[in-house]
């Protein structure tokens, strides 16, 4: 077993006015040798003065980094000759940097690290040598401008680690402003160390790595290389101790021409510089500069404006996007709208019109008004859209907009009342019908009202009347297969059939003023659910959320997968006011049978279902006598018909309070319709494997899964996450390199109840390293149906990725 | 004297015979590599002016009185030192044909004054030698004795003093290199404190211990130029304004100055030794106490200076590479080829010699045994100074243990001249600011010591070196009469 060890020195480009020893512009792009002059051309007789903008910025990161300011700080010379370096020696600081010791918090896959920073140092840039055929050519616009050298501990391990850490800092230092972090044109740069040894054992022999140009590009020639010095320990070889070069062509990582001599840049003292005293005034400077960090303001997003981690992460990233939004909020906005909005229609706006926010001509103030607008409920959601979209294209006050086109609706209910009033004195004849039993024309009704006030009114609120008037309650019942539904057969067999015996019996008991709406989802077998039947649930539910006349859904199911229909439902409709019920029944209902003591269990659930359906309680709930679980974590541990005294055969796993509500992954109305969302289920089941490990599993099998197409594991692991990765054919390492090289993940869960955590054991930590998720609290099936419902949500691989993670 | 100077080049008359003489001495002499005092007058007037509006030079702006001293004077510059329409050598075959871009603090301020510079002087290749021998540009004789070197490196700038040619030249100062060429011709010459004169445009040989200074045939003029040029500068952020407390101090003698003298074998010539006891009881007679003091740390001088120097150099002559500006070959396979060959073929032997001595002692590994060593005798050498100071007002020392010695093998080794440096190089190591002054003739030619004092107590050393003035005028060599008394000057 190895142990990695990964060093970043990473160097920032300060964004001062001017070069860090002369006047000339510290600018880049410009016609070549345009920004200089004798000074940073290294002309005979000049001298180098000191910009203080770049000393106040070094410590400013410095000290966001956590570092120790010197108290006084200096600098050496570096010598080495090199065509690009106009005196031949870079002034750096060495003897003296002016911070040390500082540190920076990743995490990975809830890993949490804290990596701490060696020092950080100020010194020039050299200027650019670009060869063209025969010629060498140079450009001394970067000679001199301010660089920022952070060097940190080996205290990463896998790329992965490398690639947060790179990101985090990114977006430290600019917020800070100080840097705009562009990596592809190399005002952020990063070079590497990395040794492995075995456990235990300490630091290895140490190879450099050069030529990275973005953050994944660290992280691939990380893992590359770790991997090949694995290989080479593994053939009992030596690594030699140089310096390669990342090529991103090839992925793989290259020895450097090796240079004729060792380096010995020979440092001392810069004689033509004064030490550089930081006294009180200066530190002061800084300190007010030292705005909010990144990562604070995202904890502080979460806390003071209840936003999720994806949510916060996304708003925080940016400085003027953070700003913004919380402009917005303290203008009157609400915070989870904003949220929502910034991170959904506003920036699809953005995207459309390709102009940045602070630029666009949605202030802040015509945002927290359209906000505000809604919120009031002035203008219904989909009018909001539409005056966002006018804002963009009319450039006007959200106000002015919903006045010249009409859009604000009728939210008054004593007026709107006045409609309804008149809508159910004219059809006198519907309002019998609905008064008979029959909900169903509750649409006409609610139709004709919304016709009377020109679609000004919101058409939940007019059902909410509708309903009121009427005195009317309406369940509606989702017959979604299983043996709640079926019957016995002569033979004694259960098949599949409809509610139509119970919904009887029930509609009997319930009190009348529940309409008992039962739709046929089909006739099957808990075990035979299809991707296509999952479709037509969720667009079934979604429908009827939507039209805005139940009070409650009740979806009769199969015990078998209930926990996986019941998690899917969660992931899709957590947030939902209305509702949402699943039960189920081992045995169908038998009306004389020496069965009927257990087959009444199906009436016995299905009247509690209907139950809670009306009882106002929102969210996603699984009922099953008198037990009320939650829809996540949940496990079916006993099979067979129960006697009434016996617990529920369901039981939820690691919830000491059962979650009904929550934060759907699938935010926002469903955009899919049926044969879309049936065709994207199908399709995204297709790529996701479920397995359970057990002693004996060859990782070869895993691999011929990922060449039968399958992008996403979901394992199940032994205890709090462990698996074998010994050399051998039943080892998953294989099949977690060959995997991670092709972007499959895998995400691991237990096959006991606990919290799957990989820093117990070191086979847990190896998975870590190897690119497993850990997946916390969740069970395998609530795991499986949130990717299911992440990949719905999103085709970008990263997003799916932080869905994922957000769960923990 | 000075109204012939202050009007040589106002008119056309005066000022073509002033040039027709400076050349016919200079082809004997060798003082100037470029004399030309109508591209002096070309100097941009706008560097001049930014160059005295740079840094808070408050306490050190210069009284009238300098100010009126160096108004329309002529005056020479060493060639290390950067003038915007003369070239900048460095007595270098590197250098040979490159022309500075911008100049100097110091002469932009002298400049600013209504000065002017007429001509570049010859030096040892980057101030690197001690008899302007190892100039790859041109040969200086002493005025007094042309089979004798002038001293070096600033030897081009103490012959144009001494013979005559200009009332004051620049020099540097990096180990001597002012006062032993001011010592071996009979000029003063001053080293001023370190940091008190920018050195924005000073080519760097040893950054920490150089500096600009002055060559002057008088006291006073020495002063003025000081005076002129001093104060702190953006350009040089190792530049120092003047002690609030010494600002506008009084170079009057005064009475009771302790002077401290040094005891025991300091190696001197028998004629050296002698003059250095004939200047202690001159002194005495003007009524200076005297205090014999001890300087145990000066047998490390020389190792720790030549040390420091060379590392410094090391680096400081790594931006002679051929690639942007000066000697560079017609061909190289590859840039590192021509950084090669411009280097092999642009420096001469006793610079190669000090770069790699410098590069050798800054190695990793060996710091310890030779750079942090020596800057450990910097410190001691310092604190010696320090505590001497605190019971005399004034070091005085011989410049030089010999007096003028003759060229190429008639002279001293390269190796004596170093060892040679003890007495110099203290004031460069401590930086103290010291004065060399003429001390009368001794078998014919100049003898000189030096006055050394605590940091920006210049005035101090000017005080006694006026006093002495009196008693002992700057010889004048018999066959470079001042020019005034053969040429009428026109009112
Ligand atoms: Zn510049």
């Amino acid at each position: 077993m190895y142990q990695s060890f990964i060093g970043l020195e990473i160097h920032i480009q300060l964004l001062t006015q001017t070069k860090i020893f002369c006047g000339c512009r510290a600018a880049f792009g410009d016609e070549p040798n345009s920004n200089v002059c004798p000074v940073c051309m290294g002309y005979p007789g000049v001298l180098p003065a000191l910009n203080q903008q770049a000393m106040h910025m070094a410590y400013l990161v410095a000290h966001a980094l956590n570092c120790t300011l010197a108290p006084q700080t200096g600098f050496d010379r570096k010598n080495y000759f090199y065509p690009d370096l106009p005196k031949n020696y870079q002034i750096s600081q060495f003897a003296a940097p002016l911070g040390t010791d500082g540190y920076l918090d990743v995490e990975f896959h809830r890993k949490k690290k804290r990596v701490r920073i060696h020092e950080v140092h100020l010194e020039e840039d050299a200027g650019k040598m670009i060869h063209a055929g025969d010629m060498s050519l140079l450009d001394y616009n970067r000679a001199g401008t301010p660089l920022l050298e952070i060097v940190t501990e080996p205290d990463m391990e896998i790329g992965e680690e490398a690639e947060m850490l790179l990101q985090q800092f990114r977006r430290l230092v600019r917020y800070l402003g100080v840097c705009d972090g562009n990596m592809e044109e190399g005002s952020l740069r990063c070079d590497a160390n990395v040794s492995i040894n075995r456990r235990g054992e300490g630091l290895g022999r140490k190879v450099e790595i050069k030529n990275m140009n973005s953050s994944r590009f660290v992280r691939k020639a990380l893992n590359y290389e770790i991997a090949r010095q694995q290989e080479i320990l593994d053939r009992g070889g030596t690594v030699v101790q140089e310096t390669r070069l990342w090529n991103e062509n090839r992925d793989l990582t290259e020895t450097m021409r090796v240079k004729e001599s060792a380096n010995d840049y020979r440092y001392f003292p810069e004689p033509d510089l004064p030490p550089f005293n930081a006294d009180g005034a200066f530190l002061a400077a800084v300190e007010a500069d030292l705005v909010e960090l990144p990562a604070a303001r995202k904890e502080r997003f979460m806390r003071d404006y209840a936003l999720s981690e994806p949510q916060a992460d996304f708003l925080s990233d940016e400085k003027p996007l953070a700003d913004y939004y919380e402009d917005a909020v303290l203008q009157g906005a609400d915070p989870a709208a904003a949220a929502g909005w910034l991170a959904g229609d506003v920036r699809k706006m953005l995207n459309r019109y390709n102009t940045a926010l602070t630029e666009s001509p949605l202030s802040v103030q015509r945002f927290a008004g359209l906000l505000m607008l809604l919120a009031e409920g002035r203008i219904h959601g989909k009018i909001a859209k539409q005056t966002l979209e006018a804002i963009f294209t009319e450039d006007k006050e959200p106000e002015l907009i919903i006045r010249e086109k009409g859009w604000e609706q009728i939210t008054d209910s004593a007026r709107l009342q006045t409609y309804v009033d008149e809508v159910l004195a004219e059809q006198a004849r519907v309002v019998e019908q609905i008064n008979s039993g029959d909900a169903r024309p509750l649409g006409f009704l609610v139709g004709q009202v919304m016709r009377r006030t020109s679609g000004r009114a919101e058409p939940q609120l007019v059902t909410a009347l509708l309903k009121q008037s009427l005195g009317l309650e309406i369940v509606h019942v989702l017959s979604f297969g299983g043996a709640i539904s079926g019957t016995r057969g002569d033979d004694g067999l259960i098949v599949p059939g409809d509610l139509r015996d119970l919904k009887d019996i029930i509609d009997q008991e319930v009190s009348t003023r529940i309409r008992f709406e039962e739709v046929q989802l089909g006739r099957f077998l808990s075990e035979e659910i299809t991707p296509a039947d999952w479709a037509t649930l969720i667009d079934a539910v979604n429908t009827r959320l939507h039209t805005g006349d139940a009070s409650g859904i009740v979806i009769a199911h199969g015990t078998d997968t209930l926990a996986y229909t019941a998690s899917l439902l969660y992931w899709f409709f957590a947030d939902s006011t209305v509702p949402i019920v699943l039960t189920a029944s081992a045995v169908p209902w038998e009306p004389i049978s020496e069965r009927a003591q257990s087959g009444s269990e199906a009436v016995r659930n299905l009247r509690a279902a209907v139950e809670r359906a009306t009882s106002n309680v929102p969210g996603v709930h699984v009922v099953y006598g008198e037990q009320d679980l939650s829809p996540i974590n949940l496990k079916f541990e006993r099979i067979g018909a129960e006697s009434p005294d016996l617990p529920g055969p369901f039981r939820n796993w690691n919830q000491s309070t059962p979650v009904y509500r929550g934060r759907p992954v699938v935010e926002g109305p469903l955009e899919l319709d049926l044969a879309g969302l049936t065709e994207r289920l199908e399709r995204t089941i297709g790529s996701i494997y479920v397995a359970k490990i057990y002693p004996g599993m060859r990782g070869d099998a895993l691999i011929a899964l990922i060449n039968a197409g399958v992008r996403y594991f979901i394992l199940e692991l032994f205890d709090t996450g462990t698996a074998s990765l010994r050399e051998t054919p039943f080892s998953l390492k294989q099949a977690f390199a060959y995997g991670a090289e092709r972007g499959v993940r895998f995400f691991c869960t237990s096959q006991q109840e606990g919290i799957v955590d990989f820093s117990e054991y070191v086979t847990g930590h190896e998975l870590w390293k190897e690119g497993a998720i850990p997946m916390g609290t969740l069970t395998t099936e609530t795991v499986y149906t949130r990717l299911i419902a992440s990949l719905i949500a999103s085709d970008d691989e990263s997003e799916v990725l932080r869905r994922m993670e957000e769960a923990l | 004297m000075e109204s012939y100077w202050k009007s040589v080049l106002s008119a056309e008359s005066s000022r073509a015979a002033y040039q027709s003489a400076v050349t016919a001495r200079n082809q004997q002499l060798g003082a100037f590599l470029e004399f030309d005092p109508e591209r002096g007058a070309a100097v941009s007037a706008e560097h001049c002016l930014e160059a005295v509006n740079r840094g808070q030079r408050a306490g050190d702006n210069p009284p009238d009185s300098a100010l009126a001293t160096v108004e329309r004077l002529p005056f020479a510059v060493k060639d290390n030192i950067a003038v915007d329409t003369f070239s900048l050598t460095c007595g270098s075959r590197m250098l040979e044909r490159f022309r500075s871009p911008y100049s100097a603090t110091a002469v932009a301020r002298l400049c600013a004054a209504g000065a002017t510079v007429v001509g570049k002087t010859n030096m040892d290749e980057f101030g690197m030698g001690s008899a302007t021998e190892n100039s790859a540009l041109a040969q200086t004789h002493n005025p007094f004795d042309r089979s004798r070197v002038a001293g070096g490196s600033s030897g081009g700038s103490a012959v144009a003093v001494a013979a005559g040619m200009v009332p004051f030249a620049l020099g540097s100062d990096t180990g001597g290199s002012i006062r032993q060429p001011a010592a071996f011709c009979g000029v003063y010459g001053l080293k001023p404190t370190y940091g008190s004169v920018s050195r924005y445009g000073l080519v760097a040989y040893a950054s920490s211990l150089e500096g600009i200074g002055v060559l002057a045939s008088s006291v006073d003029l020495t002063e003025a130029v000081f005076q002129v040029m001093r104060g702190q500068d953006e350009m040089d952020h190792s530049s120092l304004a003047t002690p609030a407390e010494l600002v506008g101090a009084s170079s009057v003698a005064q009475t009771g100055t302790r002077v401290g003298v040094l005891t025991g074998d300091l190696g001197l010539d028998d004629q050296v030794a002698a003059g250095y006891q004939r200047s202690i009881e001159v002194l005495q007679q003007l009524g200076y106490r005297f205090e014999r003091v001890e300087l145990p740390t000066l047998e490390y001088c020389v190792p720790a200076y030549y040390t420091i120097a060379a590392a410094e150099a090391s680096a400081n002559l790594a931006r002679y590479n051929g690639v942007r500006y000066g000697l560079r070959p017609d061909y190289a396979e590859n840039p590192e080829e021509l950084v090669r060959a411009a280097r092999e073929q642009g420096f001469g032997p006793e610079v190669k010699l000090r770069i790699l001595l410098g590069t050798y002692v800054l190695r990793s590994g060996f710091q310890d045994q030779y750079y942090l060593r020596a800057q450990k005798i910097r410190t001691a050498i310092r604190n010696d100074l320090t505590r001497i100071f605190q019971s005399v007002d004034l070091l005085f020392m011989p410049v030089f243990p010999v007096q003028a010695f003759g060229h190429g093998a008639e002279g001293l080794s390269p190796f004596q001249q170093k060892l040679a440096d003890r007495f110099t190089s203290t004031a460069n190591l401590s930086g103290l600011p010291a004065l060399a002054l003429p001390m009368g003739l001794e078998n014919g030619l100049p003898l000189g010591m030096q006055l050394m004092a605590p940091a920006f107590h210049e005035h101090r050393l000017f005080q006694v070196a006026r006093v002495l003035e009196e008693e002992l005028p700057p010889p004048v060599p018999p066959q470079y009469p001042p020019l005034w008394q053969s040429h009428t000057v026109p009112e």
